[in-house]
């Protein structure tokens, strides 16, 4: 049994702000039931129709504040269950790595709801994206598993996972639509992990910091790296 | 204000209408200077190192931050509320406005590239478009005044396409970085030279403004002064004269004439009151953005300017020219996992390509006639939204997969020089009228064929360049109609008020003075006679600091 998601103090918040947890208000989304299309009995080629009740909120406008960013320019609209899904997805895709912490650990899942909660155009494809892959990953738990996603053992769910994580050349037609769907939640995953603090680290971003003087340029070893491709490619300095 | 009459009135706070009141305020000249936007002071607003993980959407754009959360254009941008614009039927155009004290100035790229005696007479080589009313020995001197003034950073190449500064006038540029060098040395197997990119960022400490220290994007804004914009330089400086007033949220609406149809003065909104006020004004320079200021004229019908204000040659609105855009990118594979270190920089180009084709063209071995440059994007930048994607599978792997592409594509942006031709104009939509009540402006729009074979070509060399660095294509390029981008979108539009020798076929002369009404300037990227691959706003303060300096000395002897 997976531990609910519990809503994580945004990143945004400077330390004078610690405190002051925003209250997100929960707005649940009328999911369809299962539709199960064609192979009934294998559950082979489902996808969920979702009707979403609109997001009528108003974006942070013209002339936000920049230097103290709006704490939560939109209400959130992802409930506790799909919260909670997308922290054990993804831990999935970004699993604590020795010190490097994990997706869910930095907060993932409220950047991920921030972002299919916002009333631009872009987030609103998005939205219907990433609700529909979030709904198929549990209706696949319960046609294979009998269960929802986040109460299977590690081993089902890449089972499920391993299935739709990779574009193959043999990709199975069950999996055509989920496949992208996934990629697309997974690219949205992996930019809220990397623009975090930690993430930062993790791909060895060093800049956004002041130099005094002139700017210093590559290292020598970054140097030395790119004589080797320079040679490599047959090319000269 | 209301019941005096003002030496000058200059209605734009940007790049043109910034350097002209620094310039008239200087020499003893009181300005009141109207900007349509909100009073904005880069000291305190500008969102310095603010990490995109701290901003909504992770700094992502949209319709009301098309550039990014942090971009520094705030009421502005492809889109206005309540300020429409039109377009003719099967025509395509983006008008980016900015609507705020210092314009464009605040967030644009700072490239600062002259434009040479080849780009000011290219009719009298190959008889198309229009050649200026000046020779680079002309604006030689005001190029290096505007570039000390401003601070540039770069180097004298001796190439034929980047005439040299004086000695002295440069800031030293910074070094190149890898994918940079990469580049430069691909290019250099095909023939092609790169050089340091030039850039109105301080790379010297200047006056009261910091030099650059390397960190956070110049799009944002500069609260240390390095990255330069007119409100933490021509505008403070202008106004420490005591000389200049600036009234912000002024959308002027129209310019007013008396019964011999001079020019008297202009008619503005308040937009915070919602009421019109008129001025009136010893001499008028409008500064408002080429297409704002072409609107206004437009928009100041009367008796002795039927077609609009200045308009006896009918080229108001006409000769509309952006540069052309398009790109290519691919991942480097012997850029991948290189090794990390801090690759901002000043947070653009520090090497580009310059165009290499003058001699090509002039032997007629390239089927387009005007050449482009192209601006490089690479590097280890702040993560944001779209850090990663195209990649395949989960977990520790798919991690690698991330840190292993990190920094390891390439971008070549190709920026070019387009035509004037008559498809490409705006004129007053009628049945259209934004917030204020002011009729809008309607553009009209079709690339020539002089554009896409350029594009074309430009699309085949980037191609070639990231061949030889090692990248494959497994797909054929675009075709040229599909790759160009829309016009506006550049964000480099001009010519609309063009100067020129004769009153029969442009607007001002070649002191940006109207021809048909001599207190009218205009002191924006409108006056261009064409519009060389080379980003305008250089070229648009060092004419509005000489003609600035001209009207000055009209004043001063009472000839205005």
């Amino acid at each position: 049994m997976t531990s609910k998601y519990q809503v994580k103090l945004s990143r945004r918040e400077s330390l004078k702000w610690v405190g002051a947890l925003s209250a997100s208000t929960l707005i649940p989304n009328s999911v369809s039931a299962l539709t199960i299309a064609a192979e009934k009995n294998t559950g082979k080629g489902h996808w969920p129709k979702l009707t979403l009740s609109p997001i009528n909120a108003k974006g942070y406008g013209k002339d936000p504040n920049l230097l103290i960013p709006p704490k939560s320019p939109w209400p959130k609209t992802l409930t506790a269950e799909q919260l909670t899904l997308v922290a054990v997805l993804a831990d999935i895709i970004v699993p604590r790595e020795g010190t490097v912490p994990s997706g869910s650990e930095v907060g993932v899942p409220d950047v991920v709801d921030e972002w299919v909660s916002a009333p631009y155009t872009r987030q609103q494809h998005d939205r219907l994206t990433i609700l529909s892959a979030l709904t198929w990953i549990d209706d696949e738990a319960q046609l294979r598993f009998e269960q929802s996603f986040v109460n299977l053992t590690e081993q089902k769910r890449l089972q499920i996972i391993d299935d739709i994580a990779f574009e193959r050349e043999d990709n199975d037609n069950a999996f055509m639509r989920i496949i992208p769907a996934f990629a697309r939640f997974r690219s949205l995953v992996l930019a809220a992990f990397y623009s975090s603090p930690a993430g930062m680290k993790d791909i060895g971003y060093m800049g956004n910091v002041p130099i005094m003087g002139d700017y210093p340029g590559p290292t020598e070893e970054a140097m030395t790296h790119l004589a080797q491709v320079v040679k490599q490619l047959g090319l000269s300095l | 204000m209301k019941d005096k009459k003002h030496p000058v009135i200059v209605v734009g706070s940007g790049a043109g209408g910034a350097m002209a009141a620094y310039v008239l305020t200087q020499a003893g000249h009181r300005v009141l200077m109207l900007e349509a936007g909100r009073d904005y002071d880069p000291k305190t607003e500008t969102p310095m190192f603010k990490t995109n993980g701290e901003a909504p959407l992770m700094g992502a754009g949209n319709v009301d931050k098309d550039f990014g959360f942090y971009d520094a254009t705030v009421d502005g941008g492809w889109s206005v509320p309540g300020e429409p614009y039109t377009t003719g039927e099967g025509s395509d155009f983006l008008w980016w406005r900015a609507r705020m004290l210092g314009g464009r100035t605040n967030h644009w790229g700072r490239y600062s590239l002259r434009f040479s005696e080849h780009d000011f007479k290219g009719k009298s080589r190959d008889g198309l478009g229009a050649d200026w009313p000046i020779e680079y020995s002309d604006l030689a001197p005001w190029y290096d005044k505007t570039e000390y003034l401003v601070g540039v950073c770069g180097t004298n190449t001796g190439l034929d396409d980047m005439p040299d500064s004086s000695d002295g006038v440069l800031q030293p540029p910074p070094k190149p970085r890898v994918p940079e060098l990469l580049i430069a040395a691909a290019a250099k197997k095909l023939g092609i030279p790169t050089a340091p990119m030039h850039r109105a960022v301080l790379t010297r400490a200047k006056d009261d403004r910091q030099a650059c220290f390397y960190a956070t994007p110049c799009g944002r804004g500069c609260s240390i002064g390095a990255a330069f914009q007119t409100t933490t330089s021509l505008i403070p400086m202008a106004k420490a004269t005591g000389n200049l007033e600036v009234v912000t949220d002024a959308m002027v609406k129209n310019v007013t004439v008396d019964q011999h149809g001079k020019v008297t003065g202009v008619c503005y909104v308040d937009k915070k009151t919602k009421t019109e006020t008129c001025l009136t004004a010893n001499v008028v320079i409008l500064a408002a953005s080429a297409c704002e200021s072409a609107r206004i004229m437009l928009n100041s019908k009367s008796k002795h300017h039927p077609s609009g204000l200045a308009n006896s040659s009918g080229q108001l609105g006409r000769n509309i020219m952006d540069s052309t855009g398009t790109g290519l990118g691919a991942y480097i594979p012997a850029l991948a996992g290189r090794p990390r270190y801090n690759e901002d920089g000043h947070t653009a180009n520090h090497l580009f390509i310059p165009w290499w084709g003058h001699k090509a063209q002039e032997k007629g071995e390239l089927d387009f006639p005007r050449g482009y440059h192209f601006e490089i994007g690479s590097g280890f930048g702040q993560p944001g939204s779209g850090v990663s994607s195209g990649l395949q599978g989960y977990g520790k792997a798919l991690k690698q997969q991330v840190r292993d592409k990190y920094g390891s594509s390439v971008y070549l942006s190709l920026r070019g020089e387009m035509l004037p031709n008559e498809h490409c104009y705006m004129e007053i939509d009628d049945n259209v009228k934004d917030k204020w009540g002011i009729p809008v402006a309607k553009f009209h729009w079709k690339w020539s064929k002089h554009e896409l074979n350029q594009v074309a070509h430009g699309l085949k060399t980037a191609k070639e360049i990231l061949e030889t660095m090692g990248a494959t294509f497994d797909y054929p390029l675009p075709s040229a109609e599909k790759a160009i981008l829309k016009g506006g979108q550049i964000i480099h539009e001009v010519g609309a008020t063009r100067m020129g020798d004769s009153p029969k076929d442009s607007v001002t002369n070649q002191w940006g003075q109207t021809w048909d009404c001599d207190n009218l300037f205009v002191m924006d990227a409108g006056v261009f006679a064409s519009n060389p691959h080379k980003n305008c706003t250089l070229t648009i303060m060092t004419l509005a600091m000489r003609n600035a300096t001209w009207l000055s000395e009209q004043m001063n002897k009472g000839a205005l």
